[in-house]
């Protein structure tokens, strides 16, 4: 469980201080999956990076299972926009970094979940390829994979599918799903896509412009449902968020 | 680079200034400038004249030289980069001491250190010392923020953070200043073997210039330069073995 109160960040720029985002209020049961969706500019960044540690400097109050959220404590799974992989790593080291930052053991069981997880993915072959040699998608699964194996408390991902083309992207989606329904982390994604926020988001948040808060959350009905492309539902929900998306960020 | 791919390329630079050095000494034909054929057939004379040692000598001075620079570089290097006020004193110091000619400061050290290796060594840390940290600290500044995210994310410590990401991050950085530094600690050393020793290999060549012995001076020359060679296939092998992910 989830819970942020009354979040809100401001920085300084210039001598200036910007209000990034909030105040935001929202409460997420565990094993849920939160799409994010708003404006460019919004703070959906910067709402991530307050979730996985890197933003320490913020008012209000975020809880995760009951302690206040700590990087340390908790594990958190976060996946940036360029995948943050490192690049003097090897699939593999980059996939079994996480684990050797909390000093955990690895023991067979532990390994047995990494073949699975890497097999999953499909990045068995590439165990020993450098970043700089996979593709956008090769990338992209090996951040996946380094997110589920360290079992995360909370995982985050900044618009983890817009770099990749097209065909890649739905594949990735689908992928991604699928490996997600069996583990269940408590997840929050950012997304710029109507169609990716209805595909892969339990609940939609709609965000506003700058300082980002929440105009709207929907209860997305079509969450897990298969051939989402070609359900008469799908294009109804879609116009409708689209409706509110016109409105909240009119400025 | 492959190993087949650098041999060829040193072959093929090798035959090619021995062509040139050839021509050059025909067309010139003087004492002074002998063919590279006699001095090749000079080199077996070296052992005799003891070159192995003063080899031996001259790495010792540079060893020394350019690993005291890179312990003093890569920390001034580190602290400047990582400490706000560390950097506010350091770095006037550093940028208007960086222009200074160095060499220009060899008659100090000599009288403040006497003429034995100490004002060697310290004179080569001297003209080393500075571009090693400033290379050091605009490298870590280099590092974008972003790269620290997903081990920020991961709540790891300072020391995992400087372990995992400063040090594989600057280490490209750091051997092209060790290829520079033990290029220009090289030629310092020809310098600085001009007085106060009886062994090295700069002196080894002056030594043959005053005596005009101008076979054993070219035999020395091209004794320091396959020297030289040698600590670069070096660096090279190391950059292999530690940063793999850059090739």
């Amino acid at each position: 469980m989830l819970d942020i109160e009354n979040l809100s960040v401001s920085y300084k720029s210039n001598r200036n201080t910007v209000h990034a985002i909030g105040p935001i209020t929202m409460a997420i049961e565990s094993g849920d999956i939160i799409a994010m969706i708003g404006p460019s500019g919004c703070g959906k960044s910067t709402f991530l990076h307050v979730l996985s540690g890197i933003i320490k400097e913020y008012d209000g109050l975020v809880t995760l299972n009951g302690t206040g959220l700590n990087p340390k404590l908790h594990d958190i799974g976060f996946i940036p926009q360029n995948f943050g992989l490192l690049p003097w790593k090897n699939v593999e080291k980059n996939c079994l970094l996480s684990l050797k930052i909390k000093n955990k053991i690895i023991d067979s069981e532990l390994i047995e979940k990494i073949d699975y997880i890497m097999n999953r993915l499909n990045i068995q072959d590439l165990k020993n390829r450098y970043p700089k040699e996979l593709s956008g998608g090769q990338k992209q699964r090996a951040s996946i994979a380094r997110a589920f194996i360290m079992n995360p408390d909370l995982l985050l991902m900044d618009e983890p599918f817009s770099a990749l083309d097209a065909i890649t992207r739905e594949e990735a989606q689908e992928l991604f799903i699928d490996v997600w329904n069996q583990y269940k982390p408590t997840t929050i994604f950012v997304t710029h896509s109507i169609e990716e926020a209805i595909y892969m988001g339990k609940k939609i948040v709609i965000m506003s412009h700058c300082p980002g808060t929440i105009v709207k959350t929907i209860d997305n009905p079509l969450f897990n449902t298969e051939n989402l492309r070609q359900n008469e539902e799908y294009l109804k929900l879609s116009s409708h968020i689209r409706t509110i998306i016109k409105k909240g960020w009119e400025v | 680079m492959t190993y087949k791919v650098k041999i060829k390329l040193f072959l093929q630079g090798f035959i090619m200034i021995n062509i040139l050095w050839y021509i050059l000494a025909i067309l010139v034909n003087t004492r002074v400038l002998p063919t590279p054929i006699d001095v090749y057939l000079n080199l077996n004379s070296l052992y005799d004249n003891r070159l192995h040692i003063h080899i031996l000598v001259s790495l010792y001075r540079v060893i020394l030289g350019v690993g005291i620079s890179l312990f003093l570089g890569v920390s001034i290097g580190l602290l400047m980069a990582y400490s706000k006020s560390w950097n506010k004193v350091l770095n006037p110091l550093v940028y208007f001491t960086y222009p200074i000619p160095k060499t220009a400061l060899l008659p100090v050290a000599m009288l403040l250190f006497g003429l034995g290796d100490s004002s060697k060594v310290i004179i080569i840390v001297l003209i080393l010392v500075f571009q090693v940290i400033i290379a050091v600290r605009d490298a870590v500044l280099n590092i974008s923020q972003e790269t620290y995210n997903p081990i920020r994310s991961l709540g790891a410590s300072k020391i995992q953070i400087f372990r995992y990401i400063t040090i594989p991050a600057i280490l490209p950085a750091m051997l092209t200043n060790l290829r520079l530094s033990i290029g220009t600690a090289l030629s310092i050393l020809f310098f600085a073997e001009g007085y106060g020793t009886q062994l090295g290999i700069g002196y080894y060549i002056l030594d043959a210039w005053t005596r005009i012995d101008y076979i054993g001076m070219y035999a020395g020359i091209v004794a320091i330069s396959l020297f030289g060679f040698v600590l670069f296939v070096l660096i090279d092998i190391l950059e292999e073995a530690v940063c793999k992910w850059k090739a």
